[in-house]
């Protein structure tokens, strides 16, 4: 019985035919209508390989072990977003629990743009439905190492900040290269923070790359990483843009691509990013997703305009993905040595200013981070941000995350830094983030109010 | 006068309805070979002495599909699918099927065109097997059915005698595999079907009875003998039907109940919420087939008052099997009917015997016959309720796919047990103590079954989809296909038009009086955006006349 019931796919799939971010929004009600049509005349969730589950709602708690929403995890998130959120959760429980093999969370609105911080709307995205769903896995569960592939067409930006200091998250996006393409990043030399370089990965790939490049790079540099980094598990952001007809991108990715994508990488849970052909792509897209990742067979999945070798890379395409490739194995063959290296030259704290943009939103943020390169721990982070909305109000905050597993002297100066800056009135709102007791507060300095998850 | 005639697995049930209350019952033990025997038997014992002239309305419900079914005795059936891309058709247990070339996509575009020649040839196939009897059933054929048009026309030609089904006129809703197995049940016990309609016509006809006749639906509802020839697997688990509709006839409107219905070998458990019975989500289980027929959802229970008592280990285990009778009717092993007995519960059979079960099965316990009879009820009213919870976790967790479904869903929690069947006068009062709610026995449950049939009223869906940008709505069941030129059509507009067309299906299946009854149950629109523009709107629009009971009834 037990072994039976193992052999099953869940599957969520949340289509949110009551939410848009705007009516003529590419994130809008239609967005999986027709895969809704295609999956349920398919009768895909009638076999006996695929158990539907129905998504539950995240709690504030979920969100706030990952973000810092300013002011509150209330103000950023609708509902739909917490059932997106709560869907993933809902089947990291069914797959701890063994009910299932691995798990599909087709849900909308997606998240791998948001970051951290959150001010606002950036990319279609306000909240990480994929790193709520990693730190709840290693909260819950106990999982110290992680693999998160992004096979969005768009860089997986938010997810890589987030985890940007942390080696026991593995990063990889492949993507359309930033220079043609949102959010403009992605590049080989983003690597990760000094403590966890090589640990974020980035292969941006040329337009125009075809089943066979992203297979090449597949089979050739993430498939053989993965077997070195020996994940708990692995988590594909799975965005569905690289498709030939993805009205944002410019990929030529097919539907049997992805499935046979899916079906190579062995995803413990798939968590619906982008893509927008909603008629042309995702209807297929989502069959065979879901079929190779139940193990049924998906050669009969075909967009009506498909024939195989349709489209063909030119020379200079291909030296171009074989050259990233061989950048992006050395950097992890050289993870080690460049922790050293740049710990060497570096004292007790790291600091880096950013700026970040919510397209969306319109927001302007401006970031200083600072992390304690703690020789006992992983050290505590503190992030001074303030966001503008184009002439608007300046929203400020100081937030401090101190890791699971922080070491004493860590747990004290973060509190010391938590509550040097309530009360301050330079700064907006402060907050706490404990991930090692799994507490979360903070302070309104405006109006002197603290409040907790 | 009205006359409800349940044909159920052991006896065959019939009551007479006059100005709301029951006024006569019959019943006959049921003969699984000769069920037109058993009904008319039942029928002739129900009417004696009665002018039948002044009978209204005679609703039958009956076991035949399903025995046909189970028993293997359904027509053999060539089942031709137009799968286009997606599933490989391999893995839907539907067994051995001709494919065809053509697809049509969810909007109702054609993406691959039909091969006529390979249509030809399946056709010389088929008949060369020596079937005689074809499903047809394209993906999508619910936003198109051209494609089984002509698959149907070209293998009519090459099969003039063949009895040729379409699986657009089967269900309108999606779900290609289930729509392909009601499709191929459909066509192999309509002949089966209809020869046995045509009996019940000619022998009430004979006996001069020339009201209305209708057959109970396994939805609850009633439909017109001679038109029901054409949906014949929609009359499967009438049974069950007639007892739920049975209980909301006898038992006060609006509850949220849970039906027990105790039997011999299983006790079948159907959920009330809120005064309307539960309808299983996509359709029901037919054998181990998927279908779309609309059907109560019903959960059958290995358990009932003549299931097995062993002992092994020290452990107690009641069912699931039986084997024969209860030792206090003379059986040959201990049951719960026994248990009861020796409780004082119950008095049927020999009391003498019901001791003798009970201190057999303490003896393994070392323990009373007296506790060993309430371990037996205690295991019984265990699996009942946990059965019973179990069903209402499965409806809270069903999908749902629009936020308010999601967060409006509330949770609804039972406010009375129902018990009809054999076993229900004992054992229900224990259930509902034990979910902390009230019992009821109806005075009639016994015969809920034939009130049921007697008392309620026709049930009837439509399925429309309209797509604006296409110009077109579709009635797949009805083959019904009509222009739209009002690109921004709003849901109000759908929803008239959903009613008109509902009532034209309504007077069509001699129901026309319903139709007033109809109620939207599902509502959808989604505007279609191209670049930065609307192109058109997609409406889906259900309808439906739902399971309920006559007025004559009613305000009574």
């Amino acid at each position: 019985m037990s072994s039976l019931r193992r052999a099953r796919t869940g599957l969520i799939f949340f289509p949110a035919f009551d939410w848009a971010i705007s009516p003529t929004h590419p994130e809008r009600e239609e967005r999986l209508l027709y895969t809704r049509d295609q999956i349920f005349e398919e009768g895909l969730m009638d076999l006996p390989e695929i158990e539907e589950y129905k998504p539950r709602l995240a709690e504030m708690k979920d969100i706030a072990r990952t973000h810092f929403c300013v002011p509150d995890v209330e103000s950023q998130v609708t509902v739909a977003h917490l059932i997106a959120a709560g869907s993933t959760l809902t089947l990291a429980d069914a797959l701890e629990k063994g009910e299932i093999k691995n798990g599909f969370a087709l849900v909308r609105p997606p998240g791998h743009h948001s970051m951290r911080v959150v001010h606002g709307n950036r990319g279609f995205c306000n909240i990480n439905n994929m790193a709520i769903l990693v730190e709840y896995l290693r909260t819950k569960y106990g999982h110290k190492r992680i693999a998160v592939v992004d096979t969005d067409v768009h860089h997986g930006d938010g997810t890589q900040e987030i985890f940007w200091h942390d080696p026991d998250v593995l990063c990889i996006s492949f993507h359309q290269d930033g220079h043609t393409l949102y959010p403009g990043s992605g590049f080989v030399n983003e690597m990760g923070g000094p403590q966890a370089l090589g640990r974020t990965l980035n292969i941006p790939l040329p337009p125009g790359t075809t089943d066979e490049g992203i297979h090449y790079v597949l089979d050739n540099l993430i498939l053989p990483i993965l077997a070195e980094f020996k994940p708990d598990l692995v988590l594909n952001s799975a965005g569905q843009d690289n498709h030939y007809t993805d009205p944002l991108a410019n990929m030529r990715f097919s539907a049997n691509g992805y499935a046979r994508l899916n079906e190579k990488l062995a995803p413990d849970i798939c968590v619906l990013e982008g893509g927008y052909a909603v008629e042309t792509a995702l209807p297929y897209v989502n069959t065979g997703i879901i079929q190779a990742m139940a193990g049924l067979d998906y050669s009969h999945v075909k967009e009506p305009d498909y024939v195989p070798g349709r489209f063909v890379q030119t020379d200079e395409m291909w030296r171009e993905i074989k050259k990233t490739v061989g950048q992006v194995q050395k950097i992890w063959d050289d993870r080690d040595e460049l922790v050293k290296d740049a710990l060497q030259g570096l004292g007790d704290f790291y600091r880096r200013k950013k700026r970040v943009f919510y397209d969306t939103d319109m927001i302007n943020e401006n970031q200083e981070e600072v992390v304690r390169l703690c020789p006992n721990c992983a050290g505590f982070i503190t992030i001074s941000s303030s966001a503008q909305r184009g002439y608007g109000i300046l929203n400020t905050a100081f937030c401090v995350s101190l890791p699971r597993g922080a070491c004493s002297s860590c747990r004290e100066d973060a509190k010391e830094e938590y509550e040097e800056h309530v009360d301050d009135r330079r700064i907006g709102y402060v907050y706490m983030q404990d991930k090692d007791r799994d507490k979360f507060k903070f302070c309104n300095n405006m109006t002197h109010t603290q409040r907790g998850y | 006068m009205l006359i409800g005639i349940d044909v159920g697995g052991t006896t065959t049930d019939a009551v007479l309805v006059d100005g709301g209350s029951v006024t006569k019952t019959a019943y006959v033990p049921t003969d699984h070979d000769d069920l037109l025997k058993c009904l008319l038997g039942a029928l002739d014992e129900l009417v004696k002495g009665v002018d039948t002239s002044k009978i209204e309305r005679v609703v039958l419900s009956t076991t035949l599909i399903t025995n046909m079914i189970a028993e293997g005795k359904t027509d053999a059936v060539a089942l031709v699918l137009i799968p286009g891309p997606g599933t490989n058709p391999k893995d839907y247990s539907l067994g051995e099927a001709i494919i065809l070339d053509g697809a049509i996509d969810f909007r109702g575009k054609e993406i691959e065109r039909l091969n006529e020649s390979q249509i030809k040839d399946a056709a010389s196939k088929i008949s060369g097997q020596g079937f005689s009897r074809v499903a047809v059933v394209g993906k999508f054929c619910q936003r198109n059915h051209a494609h089984e048009l002509k698959v149907g026309e070209i293998m009519a030609k090459a099969m003039p005698v063949a009895e040729i089904e379409l699986g657009h006129r089967v269900s309108g809703q999606l779900n290609f595999p289930r729509r392909a197995a009601t499709t191929m049940l459909t066509v192999a016990t309509k002949d089966k079907y209809r020869e046995f309609a045509e009996a019940v016509a000619r022998a009430l006809k004979h006996r001069k009875i020339s009201s209305p006749v209708y057959i109970l639906k396994a939805d609850g509802g009633t439909l017109p003998l001679d038109k029901s020839v054409q949906m014949p697997v929609e009359t499967i688990f009438s049974g069950p039907a007639a007892s739920i509709m049975g209980v909301l006839a006898l038992t006060p409107p609006g509850q949220t109940s849970v039906v027990v219905d105790i039997g011999g070998t299983t006790t079948d458990l159907a959920l009330i919420l809120s005064g309307k019975p539960l309808l299983s989500s996509k359709g029901a289980k037919v054998g181990s087939l998927l279908t779309q027929v609309r059907a109560f959802a019903v959960k059958s229970v290995a358990i009932g008052g003549d299931s097995v008592v062993h002992v092994a280990g020290g452990c107690l285990a009641v069912g699931p099997h039986r084997n024969g009778p209860p030792l206090c009717m003379g059986g040959t092993g201990p049951t719960p009917t026994d248990a009861l007995r020796v409780l004082g519960l119950s008095s049927i059979g020999d009391g003498a015997k019901a001791e003798k079960a009970m201190q057999d099965v303490a003896d393994k316990l070392g323990c009373s016959s007296l506790e060993a009879a309430q371990s037996v009820v205690d295991a019984v009213v265990d699996r009942i309720v946990f059965e019973v919870n179990e069903m209402f976790q499965e409806w809270e967790q069903e999908p749902a796919y629009r936020i308010w479904e999601i967060v409006k869903k509330e949770r609804l929690l039972a406010q009375s047990v129902i018990g009809v069947g054999g076993g229900a006068p004992a054992l229900v009062p224990l259930v509902a103590a034990r979910l902390g709610v009230t019992a009821i026995v109806p005075e009639y449950a016994p015969v809920a079954n034939a009130i049921g049939a007697a008392v309620a009223r026709p049930t009837l869906t439509l399925n429309l989809h309209i797509d604006t940008e296409r110009n077109e709505y579709i009635v797949a069941e009805e083959g019904l296909i009509g222009k739209v030129t009002d690109k921004k059509m709003t849901t109000e507009y759908a929803e008239r038009l959903a009613k008109r067309l509902l009532a034209e299906r309504a007077e069509r299946l001699g129901i026309g009086e319903y139709a007033g009854e109809a109620e939207v149950t599902y509502s959808e629109v989604f505007n279609m955006i191209r670049g930065w523009t609307t192109v058109g709107r997609l409406l889906d629009i259900r309808m439906e006349i739902p399971a309920g009971l006559l007025p004559s009834w009613r305000c009574c």
